[in-house]
């Protein structure tokens, strides 16, 4: 029996969706309040506030794609579903950011992992940041709310023997672990979410807030790049579009206006930002895009005698936070480790190399593991993020510089994964870095990690978290928007998207934007009531 | 671009900086001296949808060097001509400002006045050895310039996952592929 695509049936029942590459001409649109992007931010604060009667539109750069598309295949997914076709990555090229582009955005790729903001980043966030309102105890009851709209639970089947590595390690050296909540509704334990789920199991943007926007009335708009905001003294009068081709490589010459009583940016790290830049949006105190960051990851592989099949199953299912706390929330680089699904292109360019070596290695694929370490930038001064910038073109590219202190975290991470890969049983470990080889104990691991020449290119690295940019905060001196997400310069703007951490989250950021937007919608939609 | 030194060579920082900044110069100036001169237009070649006729030689001549241990001699003429296709898609959807840079690498690697001094390949990619492209490829990769260290790492990047995305390539990997649903 085919697998339903409830949002192709939504489509064909009436909902109101606008393909922008197939325009025939300019367009104007006008609603209550205008959501620039349709990612977790956009698409949860559209739910709620066409929920509270409002004429909510929802603008997606990105394609439209929906279950049936989804095939499974790593050239497919990536060229159509990711920023930049791929492309995207820090300016020097060495840290490659796996960043979602399509209705739905991150949300439709991501590896489903779900976790509330730390207690420790929301205290951090407070003292330091001046963040009202966000207190764990604050927090919590936005965190249950889209925990049990989308699902949200620890995963109930065992962890695929690719994550299993992390438990069996940690559990011999009496490190912490634990399993992973996911935002998944019968899930079937396929291990393709980076590529868009073909089952609806995600419980992603696209099968949840999206369709009751939609249902609510709320039009959608896609393969349209929010191009730049018109102001009227301190207030937006419109936005620019631009309508991009099927592909969403170029614009197609055709725009489209948006007019609306409110905007709402939601276009995630470095895009969000981008958009006010490219606006010459108010930035007196020069924030826009600075203290962007990436989680950065550093990734270690293990070579096991059983067959791990590293490309089937549930993607990510334990982690452990061992090391995360350890030296207090502002002491050295901490990391969180979890493992990436490694279906073969992913994992060839992980594995890195060409020729004979990448072959041989590739020839093991079966009997791999690897794991890797998300370092918590952002909590100390020799971690202050990268900045954003922009291109001839006008699109954004992010300048991160990894620092002294951020190679020490990459270092201590590469240590500890090779630890946990030994106890769970590895015959071989190898940190991924070009000078790197498989080693068959530990004490040649250690030896080897500590004589790497940590530095770019030779270390491979990747980031799946764009956070900040658009820093919140009670103080305009230090932030672009308020703890409501109020732009402090500009009346009738909101942010609610990950561009409003003062630092990273130190954990898969999907929840935190969920239960942060929720928040911030609901306060919205009871603000443009009275006002 | 920036240009990061080792800590090492705090003695010679001055020396090698002038050198990088040189280098790069010489590099942007080559790229768009193609441009200007037509020697690298930005027009397809037949059959392709972003790969240019001046990239094809070049690029065929380093995806066997690329993917040479996965596949048997007799399989690497279709191995290289499909990876040329899955390339070809994957750059036909990169952002134009991803595929400029890209571009402008693959000119440095295509037009001889500077690949003869930045690779050590002096003769046509049709005659260059894999022992030769192995050369070159360990010396941008072990290069002072952050430039040819990233051109080292997009070029095999951009050729192992445009391989190892074709089907054909997957017995070799034990991939049985995506399961049925």
């Amino acid at each position: 029996m085919p697998v339903p695509d409830p949002f192709r049936e939504g489509i064909a029942r009436g909902w109101k969706t606008h393909d922008s590459s197939r325009l025939e001409q300019d367009l104007t649109l006008e609603a209550d309040v205008a959501i620039i992007g349709s990612g977790a931010g956009g698409a949860t604060s559209a739910e709620i506030l066409s929920a509270a009667g409002y004429r909510v539109l929802l603008i997606e750069e990105g394609p439209l794609k929906t279950s049936s598309d989804f095939k499974m295949l790593e050239a497919e997914a990536y060229s159509s579903l990711y920023q930049e076709g791929i492309g995207r990555m820090t300016k020097d090229g060495a840290i490659t950011i796996l960043q979602g582009r399509a209705v739905g955005g991150t949300t439709l790729i991501n590896w489903t992992s779900s976790f509330r903001t730390p207690a420790p980043t929301l205290e951090y966030w407070a003292r330091e940041h001046g963040v009202k309102g966000h207190s764990s105890e604050e927090m919590a009851p936005w965190f249950e709310q889209m925990e049990q709209r989308l699902g949200v639970a620890p995963w109930i089947m065992p962890p695929n023997a690719n994550n299993e590595v992390i438990r069996t390690g940690c559990e011999k050296l009496g490190y912490h672990w634990k399993v992973i909540p996911r935002n998944v509704r019968g899930c079937w334990n396929l291990g393709y979410c980076g590529m868009g789920c073909p089952v609806n199991a995600k419980q992603s943007m696209m099968v949840t807030t999206i369709p009751a926007t939609l249902e609510k009335g709320g039009e959608l708009l896609y393969l349209a790049r929010a191009e730049r905001f018109i102001f009227d003294g301190d207030k937006i009068s419109s936005l620019q579009c631009l309508a991009m081709d099927p592909r969403c490589v170029a614009p197609n010459g055709r725009t489209i206006t948006v007019k609306a009583r409110h905007y709402v940016l939601a276009g995630g790290g470095i895009n969000s930002p981008a958009l006010l830049m490219r606006s010459n949006a108010p930035d007196p105190h020069e924030l826009l895009g600075k203290r962007t960051f990436l989680h950065v990851v550093n990734l270690s592989a293990g070579h096991f005698k059983e067959v791990v099949n590293p490309f089937y199953g549930a993607p990510q299912s334990i982690y452990s936070d061992h090391f995360q706390w350890l030296d207090g929330t502002t002491g050295r680089m901490s990391y969180k480790l979890e493992v990436p699904p490694l279906q073969p292109a992913l994992a060839t360019t992980l594995l890195g190399g060409f020729g004979k070596d990448n072959a041989l290695q590739m020839e093991q694929l079966p009997h791999t593991h690897v794991m890797l370490a998300l370092m918590r930038d952002g909590f100390h001064p020799e971690s202050p993020g990268g900045s954003v910038h922009l291109r001839g073109d006008g699109t954004p590219v992010l300048d991160y510089q990894v620092s002294a202190y951020t190679w020490d975290g990459l270092r201590r991470a590469f240590h500890s994964m090779a630890e946990i890969q030994f106890a769970a049983g590895a015959e071989a470990v190898m940190p991924l870095h070009s000078d790197a080889r498989y080693v068959k104990t530990l004490a040649e691991a250690r030896q080897m990690i500590d004589g790497l020449s940590l530095e770019l290119y030779r270390t491979r690295l990747g980031s799946a978290h764009v956070m900040g940019g658009c820093a919140m905060g009670e103080d305009p001196k230090r932030a672009v928007t308020d703890s409501l997400g109020r732009h402090h310069q500009l009346q009738n703007l909101s942010i609610h998207d990950g561009s409003l951490f003062p630092t990273s989250i130190g954990a898969n950021p999907q929840l935190s934007i969920y239960g942060l937007s929720a928040q911030l919608a609901t306060a919205l939609a009871q603000r443009l009531r009275t006002a | 671009m920036t240009t990061s030194l080792p800590e090492t060579a705090t003695l010679s920082r001055r020396g090698l900086l002038k050198f990088s900044l040189g280098a790069s110069v010489f590099l942007a100036t080559a790229g768009v001296g193609a441009s200007l001169s037509g020697c690298s237009s930005s027009h397809p070649a037949s059959g392709y949808k972003a790969l240019r006729d001046s990239d094809l030689p070049m690029l065929r001549a380093l995806i066997a060097v690329l993917l040479a241990g996965s596949q048997s001699a007799d399989k690497m003429q279709d191995a290289v001509a499909g990876t040329l296709q899955s390339l070809d898609y994957s750059l036909d959807h990169l952002s134009p400002e991803m595929l400029k840079l890209t571009r402008q690498l693959f000119d440095v690697l295509a037009m001889p006045v500077t690949r003869g001094p930045l690779t050590g390949i002096w003769g046509a990619w049709e005659n260059a050895s894999a022992e030769q492209i192995r050369h070159f490829l360990a010396r941008w990769q072990n290069s002072s310039l952050d430039l040819l260290r990233m051109g080292h790492s997009s070029l095999v990047q951009l050729v192992m996952m445009a391989w190892y995305s074709r089907a054909e390539s997957w017995a070799h990997c034990g991939y049985p592929g995506p399961p049925k649903i």
